[in-house]
């Protein structure tokens, strides 16, 4: 039986979210938003009514892996069921009950590295549409920016082909007072201005745009070319030698071991001494060293001032931004990249002058958006991933393009393209390319689309 | 406050009204009468100041609770003073206070009544004082929220200013969602019942508007007896349907998934109609002891017992006659009330339920200190917030009650009168005993009580705290600064 009606997708997906806690607010807002039926399961009944209060969703409280709670909350005309609890086993449980109760795509959050570690076997066996750790992509985004320091924030698209690095121009750089249009004339690699910040006001620009000191600049180029660019420009560009992990989290975790993997000093320091001893097993190359890293004189002995980057990973965010405040007091020239879970006041973080955040709730939900916006739309193309920019202003969508989508083979000069938006980069056969207005979209292309127009589902939207 | 956003949703109330007085138009047209032409003005001025007000979408289309509480009340309030224009301008009813009474009265779906002759309405202003049912038995805000956009946590704190019930739950996610099936399932019973109706030989005019009545579960009556003179198959197929009207909508929509079991089981219709067959029992033995005949005593019995359970108040017969006990009986019924989620009033069947099985628990920590037990209702165990919200629930209504009584005992009538008019129009029923009987009217309270019982309709449809916030002046605290970011 054909459970799933075609016009669904106008109305909304039929969308079920287990776990009322960090994430699941995040998300419910994001779905909501766009349109989508959502129900949420958790076990306290007041988690449950404070999302409901809030948003325009329905509640059901119970074990979201129980199949009468599933019922209850409509799994039989469920398109997508989200799990999102504190708990992985849970969180898998759910999706595999919720696979065979209903036909709906599942999506499991699993954080811990035993999981995780095989996390293509699980999604394969337990028939799951995606498994997404947070802490994980926390992880590589930090390491990312650990190997261009200069950058804000580096983001990759197209399986890691090209990335979309954001920077802050400083007093006195090349860039200051320029056109983009002169600065063309000047990279020979292939390189594109996608969006520039300045005071509060986010631009897409043309090629007429002069740039500032003090604006933050993002641009999108293949990943080998950027510290090429940057270089010329006359940024810093070389990566990190050693880094200081401050808590021995999860992230820490994945993010030393991509750390070694490319041939950096790591130190962690860690309160836990049993944590410690696991640490140092895991990871017999690391230094482990035991003690509060919120103690300064530990700090100091732990080599903060020669330390490169700094990276506080504890749970609490408070100490995680007084930490990197600290550290950017005593050792000025070190990158410190601070890890922000819940971040309840953006607007006071972003006076601070904490450098690099990075939100693994919003990797999370960026991910998950992704997902849902694609299940929402046509066969004839897809998202690959999705980056929120700017407080959710601008978004940055990789779609892929399908067979029978409307937009083949036309050069790009002749589609006519909504305002403010921005086709930033093609991806096709291995080959990163800044495309022209000669160029064409072929089927299975990656394209990026830089706009700030929130909430394309499909290719064929970004025609005006 | 966000005023603008009160400013707005009042707005669009008012052009839904003004759209849907465009029916008495058309029956005023069909039936040639030249009263009709007074509400084409009103009509009119109705959408333009409604679509002036609404012209503008504010820019932060944010409701609170307050803010939710605020606009209900008010916007039934300009409802009910817009609605009576028509009345009062053609002159069918004189006294301007007398409108805004039977207007209220139409939209709250009481169905209490100041004219003494209701046949001498012209037929498009009965139309138009049946359909205040119809638009007010679900709300005029419920239909509201399937066509504003508005974030999600606001149209909650619309529906729940609005709603019924001690607790509101949706049916689906969403609330426009849930507002369509609530108007869809409405819509689709009138209909029913009017081709019923019409079935039994009722002309199409009269068919409507009992239809609208007994939807709201309004009770304005068509014909000066009501509906006495009714044919028993009529009579019969408007107990059946106001009984429906008065069991929560949730059982239909259970039943339209094909849940058998989960609707059947609803613990809060099955006391429903548990209540209409124990009363209508007792009443039919105590009529047929003092020798009445059994089919008709049983058919008046359940018609009684179903208007007034559904807190209707149409009458098929004079129960004023009755005996003590019978009337007794039917006293009881009025502050029982409707299932939570229908389109009655009163207390409701699943708070009295929730207050037994309180005092209950509370019984049986004398028994067993320090047992715990919770309240359950549906074989869920109840949220303590609800469970609070039903006691203080009770005890404003017991307060307003008393002072009501009080306030318009300064009339001198008797006191059955003055008890029995303000449990009448407090659970929106309508008719009550002695001089407000089936048989008498409210024609005869003086202005002030008038304005009483018109405040009485409106806390009793919408549950008390929307209206009562209005004279609370903390809600108003602060409500017309600008504040210094609103300002630049």
């Amino acid at each position: 039986m054909a459970r799933r009606k075609a016009g669904a997708a106008r109305d909304g997906l039929n969308i079920i979210l287990v776990g009322c806690g960090k994430v699941g607010v995040s998300l419910v807002e994001k779905l909501s938003q766009e349109g989508h039926n959502i129900t949420v399961v958790d076990r306290r009944a007041a988690a449950v009514s404070a999302v409901t209060d809030l948003y325009d969703v329905s509640g059901v409280v119970g074990n979201g892996a129980s199949y009468r709670v599933q019922q209850e909350a409509g799994i039989d005309e469920a398109d997508i069921l989200i799990s999102v609890t504190a708990s992985d086993e849970l969180n898998l449980l759910c999706c595999t009950v919720a696979k065979k109760a209903g036909n709906c795509a599942t999506i499991a959050r699993v954080r811990t590295p035993d999981y995780s570690e095989d996390a293509d076997y699980l999604k394969e066996k337990l028939g799951l549409a995606m498994v997404i750790n947070p802490e994980r992509e926390a992880a590589l985004a930090i390491a990312r920016l650990l190997c261009l320091p200069t950058a804000l924030s580096v983001t990759s698209f197209a399986g890691g082909h090209a990335e979309m690095v954001r920077i802050r121009i400083p007093q006195g750089s090349k860039l200051d007072g320029r056109c983009l249009r002169e600065l063309g004339k000047e990279l020979v690699g292939p390189v594109l201005v996608c969006a520039v910040e300045r005071s509060g006001q986010v631009y897409i620009p043309d090629g007429g745009f002069q740039l500032a000191s003090g604006d933050a600049l993002t641009f999108i180029c293949p990943s080998r070319d950027s510290k090429q660019f940057l270089g010329r420009m006359g940024f810093e560009t070389h990566q990190v030698h050693n880094a200081l992990l401050i808590g021995g989290s999860k992230a820490a975790y994945y993010l030393a071991r991509r750390l070694l993997a490319v041939g950096v000093q790591v130190r962690i320091i860690e309160a836990d001494m049993a944590r410690c001893e696991e640490l140092s097993c895991l990871l017999p190359k690391a230094i482990i060293l035991h003690g509060d890293g919120t103690d300064a004189d530990l700090l100091r002995e732990a080599g903060i001032l020669q330390a490169e980057a700094v990276v506080p990973l504890t749970g609490i965010d408070e100490e995680n931004i007084l930490l990197t405040l600290h550290a950017r007091a005593v050792a000025p020239g070190a990158k410190a990249v601070t890890k922000i879970n819940r971040i309840m006041y953006p607007e006071a973080v972003a006076q601070l002058d904490l450098g690099s955040v990075v939100c693994p709730k919003h990797l999370t939900t960026d991910a998950i958006l992704a997902f849902v916006r694609s299940r929402g739309a046509s066969k004839n193309s897809n998202i690959e991933a999705l980056m929120h920019m700017f407080d959710n202003r601008v978004e940055a969508i990789e779609f892929l393009a399908g067979e029978g989508s409307p937009l083949l083979d036309i050069p790009l000069r002749e589609l006519a393209l909504r305002d403010h938006l921005l086709i930033a980069c093609l991806f096709r056969n291995g080959r990163t390319l800044i495309p022209g207005g000669d160029d064409c979209i072929h089927a299975g292309d990656r394209i990026i689309v830089v706009t700030t127009h929130t909430g394309l589902r499909e290719l064929a939207e970004i025609l005006a | 406050m966000n005023l603008a956003m009160i400013r707005y949703v009042l707005g669009w109330a008012l052009a839904v009204e003004g759209a849907f007085m465009a029916l008495p138009c058309l029956a005023a047209l069909v039936y040639g009468e030249a009263a009709g032409w007074w509400f084409v003005p009103v009509a009119l001025g109705a959408l333009l100041v409604g679509g002036l007000m609404a012209w503008r979408k504010p820019a932060d289309t944010t409701i609170y609770v307050r803010e939710g509480c605020v606009a209900t009340a008010l916007s039934w309030i300009v409802l009910s003073l817009v609605g009576c224009l028509p009345f009062w301008l053609s002159g069918e009813i004189p006294f301007f206070l007398d409108a805004v009474f039977e207007t209220v009265s139409g939209f709250t779906t009481t169905g209490a009544s100041i004219l003494s002759d209701v046949e001498a309405l012209s037929r498009c202003m009965v139309f138009w004082r049946s359909f205040t049912h119809w638009l007010g038995g679900m709300g005029v805000l419920v239909f509201l929220l399937m066509v504003l956009q508005m974030p999600g946590g606001s149209r909650m704190n619309l529906m729940r200013a609005e709603s019924p019930g001690p607790s509101v739950g949706k049916l689906k996610p969403k609330v426009r969602q849930t507002a369509r099936i609530l108007y869809l399932i409405y819509l689709g019973l009138t209909v029913l019942e009017v081709i019923l109706l019409l079935a039994g030989g009722m002309p199409l005019f009269d068919a409507l508007c009992t239809s609208f009545g007994s939807a709201g579960t309004g009770g304005f009556g068509i014909y000066n007896d009501s509906m006495a003179s009714c044919s028993p198959y009529i009579q019969w197929v408007t107990t059946i349907f106001i009984l429906l009207f008065g069991t929560n909508f949730t059982f239909y929509y259970l039943l339209l998934l094909r849940r058998w079991k989960q609707a059947l089981g609803m613990e809060e219709v099955r006391l429903y109609f548990l209540i209409v067959l124990a009363s209508v029992a007792v009443i039919v033995l105590q009529l047929c002891a003092g020798g009445a005949a059994f089919g008709k005593t049983l058919r008046d019995a359940a018609f009684q017992v179903a208007s007034i359970i559904t807190t209707t108040g149409f009458a098929t017969v004079d129960f004023n006659q009755w005996p003590q006990t019978s009337r007794s009986v039917l006293v009881v019924l009025m502050f029982v009330g409707a299932c939570a989620g229908s389109t009655g009033g009163g207390i409701k069947v699943s708070r009295i339920s929730i207050l037994c099985k309180t005092m209950f628990k509370e019984l049986h920590s004398y028994v067993v200190p320090k047992s715990v037990r919770k309240v359950e209702l549906d074989g869920k165990p109840l949220n303590h917030e609800v469970v609070r919200g039903v006691n203080v629930f009770l005890v404003s209504y017991l307060l307003v009650f008393t002072l009501s009584v009080l306030l318009i005992s300064l009339d001198g009538t008797d006191m059955v009168t003055n008890f029995t008019a303000v449990a009448a129009t407090f659970n929106n029923i309508g008719p009550g005993l002695e001089l407000v009987g089936p048989t008498g009217n409210f024609g005869h309270f003086s202005p002030f009580a008038k304005a009483v019982l018109c405040f009485d309709m409106l806390a009793g449809r919408l549950e008390l705290f929307p209206v009562l916030l209005l004279f609370y002046p903390p809600t108003w605290k602060g409500a017309f600064h600008r504040t210094r970011r609103a300002a630049a």
